[in-house]
């Protein structure tokens, strides 16, 4: 009997639902809205504060005015970068001072006292050690100036204003305007820039974000870029201009990034990511001062810290695996020479070499580790005198005497460029992929994000290499 | 290394790039149309039989096996081995030439029938897909769908009644809704109404509606009627239409205590300096879109201006609630406003 009522009561409220029909919902939902906004319209009053919004509305006015918009933009960019990476030389130098050359020696100092084997010693200090010291040494001042930076623009409510200038370049290429901003947070580090594309509430959009942030040059790959620049780019006039021309090669690059952002998410929104949901819109908060401490400990923490620690649980494995492949023979020659040697006739075609493909598959974890490691590796395999021997790590105060090694290795102009370019376009660190995987929770999206820009680079690399043969 | 030649490198990539984009261009390469053609199988041929004999007899119309083989597109090998299974199964009953679904084969139909409706609602309300191509998706994805999978994605729409398009949704237990309602065409000048449903077929027609941007759910106003052409206004806009195309939009018509508003226009054409109320946002804006747009107070009555232009245009930021926000201009163009 209960069950019967039951039933009928189901089936009536059914039958009812039937003839409200579709429409009702979405009516009842407006309404309420509606009534709600009455409702307020009525009760709540606010307090006139027509100065606060005439100072705005200046403010708004300059920055988003046709004359002075893009350049103020431009400027403040290119200010944030400069303090970034002329900044961060110093601290970087004196980390590295501490860490590799006064830690380094005297671990291995303590390792002999100890009567340590010598493979567990290498394994350990000159492989996992010295790769976490690196990235620490390399990674962390750059980051600890660029996001505190970074973080107050946000905080004043600038960075909202870029997104609403830079919107319609955005929407041609189907992305959103803030992508602006995780583009520019990308050029600290692409790891922190997909965190930051959750600022991008449209599901599509976002996941444009997400696969092309790699496309801004890192803080990782801003000195291979600027000592690759100096040694092979600037070396082609007298010296008065090499320093431009290494800018300007070191920029170039950097805006060849944005250009193949710009393609790339023009290519997904019309092919593979055309089903995903789009709904845009941007709101502009009132400028108020940054509230500068809070800001700074939030900054290095939530974003500084944990990309660190993140590299460095990444960065420690590949240091054991740059030793390993260094030190452990087959037949005659160690598993770095043999995969050197195997992808040398690959590296060829594309303008590159063994050493550098090599560099850049053991280096996945850190782009801040593939010089070192390019150069242990060149020494290895040319026999010629120099680093510090099989497996370490090294790097040189000296430019000219970096670009010596490189040479003997059988790099030339055509070499130096296209590294630069690879190592624009190739895959991102793992601590990158990782990210990727933590914000998509997609498996199919963290692969397309990661495979995507390393074959672009080989095509890249490759049309560059046979047009450069071709016309030399 | 010693056949290393850049020219030679260069034709073997371009011959390379080529045939991957024979292969995987979208929708044309051959890899997909390989994987379609061998997805072609009994299955696909007899559902869309049967789909096309409920159409049929639903309009009144009987088909013979030569006409289900003249109006779709399968070899007529495989057609006619669909038909013989059909028949085995006892989904149709096939009397000299006459074809003619049974109990067992309507449930079926309309299984299929309920599977499209809902991935079109599917697409509407959650994905990005252009209205356009709706029905081609629904089509392919019809065949996918268990009934188990239908199920549960009809719980996950909140079991609508309609498609789209304004065609009834039918119930697992195979009910279907009516549509009530008079075809544009018909109608008489002064009426007001609203659209309730547009023909996906033809499908040259219904490209048509769409580019006009007619949509289900807004109310028009029948303003001039002569037999060559039909006006009307929606949201704001005149709409002049061939009485063929009209005759392919059903009109729920309205009773006469219902507030039309005339002098609508959109926000995109709202200048500095002027003021508007909201009144609403146009149908064409679905799912989440529209969801956010009504978080953000985009609500009937509320006040509306322009806080800021952009250097490029576009977009621009409407002050609305005291917040700022940037909408872009086919967003601002779907809000209907009325002028202050």
């Amino acid at each position: 009997m209960d069950t019967k009522k039951i039933d009928n009561i189901i089936s009536l409220s059914n039958d009812l639902r039937w003839q409200i029909g579709d429409e009702f919902h979405d009516n009842l939902a407006e309404g309420i809205y509606a009534d709600a906004a009455e409702i307020v319209k009525d009760s709540v009053h606010k307090k006139d504060e027509k100065g606060a919004i005439r100072i705005d509305a200046k403010i708004d006015k300059i920055i988003t005015s046709k004359v002075w918009g893009f350049p103020l933009m431009f400027l403040i960019l290119a200010l944030v970068l400069w303090m970034t990476i002329v900044g961060a030389n110093y601290p970087s130098a004196m980390l590295s001072g501490l860490l590799l050359d006064t830690v380094h020696p005297a671990l291995k100092g303590f390792a002999a006292t100890m009567g340590m084997p010598w493979w567990l010693d290498g394994f350990l200090i000159n492989g996992v050690y010295l790769a976490v010291a690196w990235v620490i040494a390399v990674m962390l001042p750059p980051m600890a100036i660029f996001f505190p930076l970074f973080t107050l623009l946000e905080d004043f409510g600038y960075l909202p204003r870029v997104a609403f200038n830079l919107d319609h370049l955005f929407k041609l290429s189907g992305a959103h305007g803030k992508q602006a901003l995780t583009m520019s947070m990308g050029f600290g580090c692409n790891a922190a820039g997909i965190v930051a594309t959750r600022i991008i509430d449209s599901p599509r959009e976002r996941l444009i974000a997400i696969i092309t942030n790699n496309f801004s040059l890192c803080n990782g790959r801003w000195p291979t870029q600027i000592l690759i620049a100096t040694i092979f780019v600037g070396a082609l006039v007298p010296a008065t201009y090499s320093g431009i021309l290494s800018l300007a090669a070191v920029i170039g690059v950097a805006v060849l990034g944005m250009v193949f952002m710009f393609l790339v998410s023009w290519g997904l929104s019309k092919t593979v990511l055309k089903g995903e949901v789009s709904t845009f819109n941007l709101e502009l908060p009132p400028y108020r001062p940054p509230r500068f401490w809070k800001t700074i400990y939030t900054s290095l923490i939530d974003r500084t810290l944990i990309v660190l620690w993140r590299a460095i649980v990444f960065a420690a494995p590949a240091g054991a695996v740059i030793w390993l492949i260094s030190n452990i023979y087959f037949g005659d020659s160690s598993v770095a020479a043999w995969l050197i040697d195997s992808l040398d006739g690959f590296g060829f075609l594309l303008g590159l070499n063994g050493v550098i493909l090599v560099a850049y598959i053991v280096a996945i974890p850190a782009n801040e580790i593939v010089i070192p490691t390019i150069l242990m590796l060149t020494v290895l395999v040319t026999g010629i005198s120099g680093g510090a021997g099989a497996g370490v790590m090294f790097e040189l105060d000296s430019v000219t005497a970096t670009g010596d090694i490189l040479r003997a290795g059988g790099w030339t102009l055509l070499t130096a460029v296209n590294l630069m370019l690879f190592s624009l376009l190739h895959n991102p660190c793992s601590t990158t992929i990782y990210t990727i995987y933590k914000e998509t929770k997609s498996v199919k999206w963290t692969v397309v994000a990661s495979i995507l820009p390393v074959i672009i680079g080989f095509v890249v690399t490759f049309l560059v290499a046979q047009i450069w043969r071709l016309s030399a | 290394m010693n056949t290393y030649n850049p020219i030679t490198a260069l034709v073997v990539f371009f011959a390379l790039s080529i045939l991957a984009y024979l292969l995987f261009r979208p929708n044309k390469g051959w890899f997909w149309l390989i994987r379609n053609n061998s997805g072609s199988n009994d299955k696909i041929v007899i559902e869309d039989v049967l789909k096309l004999l409920y159409h049929n007899e639903n309009a009144d119309k009987h088909l013979n096996i030569n006409d289900i083989i003249r109006t779709l597109k399968y070899n007529d090998r495989l057609i006619l081995e669909g038909i013989n299974k059909m028949s085995d199964h006892k989904l149709i009953s096939i009397q000299g030439d006459n074809v003619k679904l049974t109990k067992s084969g309507i449930d079926y139909a309309l299984r299929i029938v309920r599977a499209h409706r809902l991935w079109e609602k599917f697409l509407a309300e959650k994905t990005g897909f252009k209205e356009a191509e709706w029905h081609e998706r629904a089509e392919r994805k019809e065949h996918e769908l268990s009934k188990v999978e239908t199920d549960i994605l009809a719980s996950k729409l909140g079991n609508p009644q309609f498609d789209p398009h304004g065609d009834p949704i039918p119930t697992n237990t195979g009910k279907i809704a009516k549509i009530k309602g008079t075809p544009v065409s018909e109608l008489s000048v002064g009426t007001i109404g609203r659209i309730v449903h547009i023909k996906d077929k033809p499908e040259i027609i219904y490209k048509q509606i769409l580019a006009e941007n007619i949509h289900i759910g807004s109310l028009i106003r029948i303003v001039e009627k002569t037999p060559a052409r039909i006006e009307f206004h929606s949201e704001g806009e005149a709409f002049i239409l061939a009485p063929i195309m009209a005759g392919n939009i059903t009109v729920s018509v309205l009773e006469k205590d219902v507030v039309y508003e005339e002098d609508l226009a959109r926000l995109s054409i709202l200048k500095e300096n002027e003021t508007a109320q909201i009144i609403g946002i146009s149908k064409e804006i679905r799912g989440d879109s529209r969801r956010r747009l009504l978080d953000l107070g985009f609500v009937r009555g509320a006040e509306v201006k322009i806080d800021l232009m952009n250097p490029l245009g576009d977009p621009k930021a409407f002050l609305i609630k005291g917040t700022s926000i940037a909408l872009r201009q086919n967003q601002a163009s779907k809000i209907l406003i009325k002028k202050d």
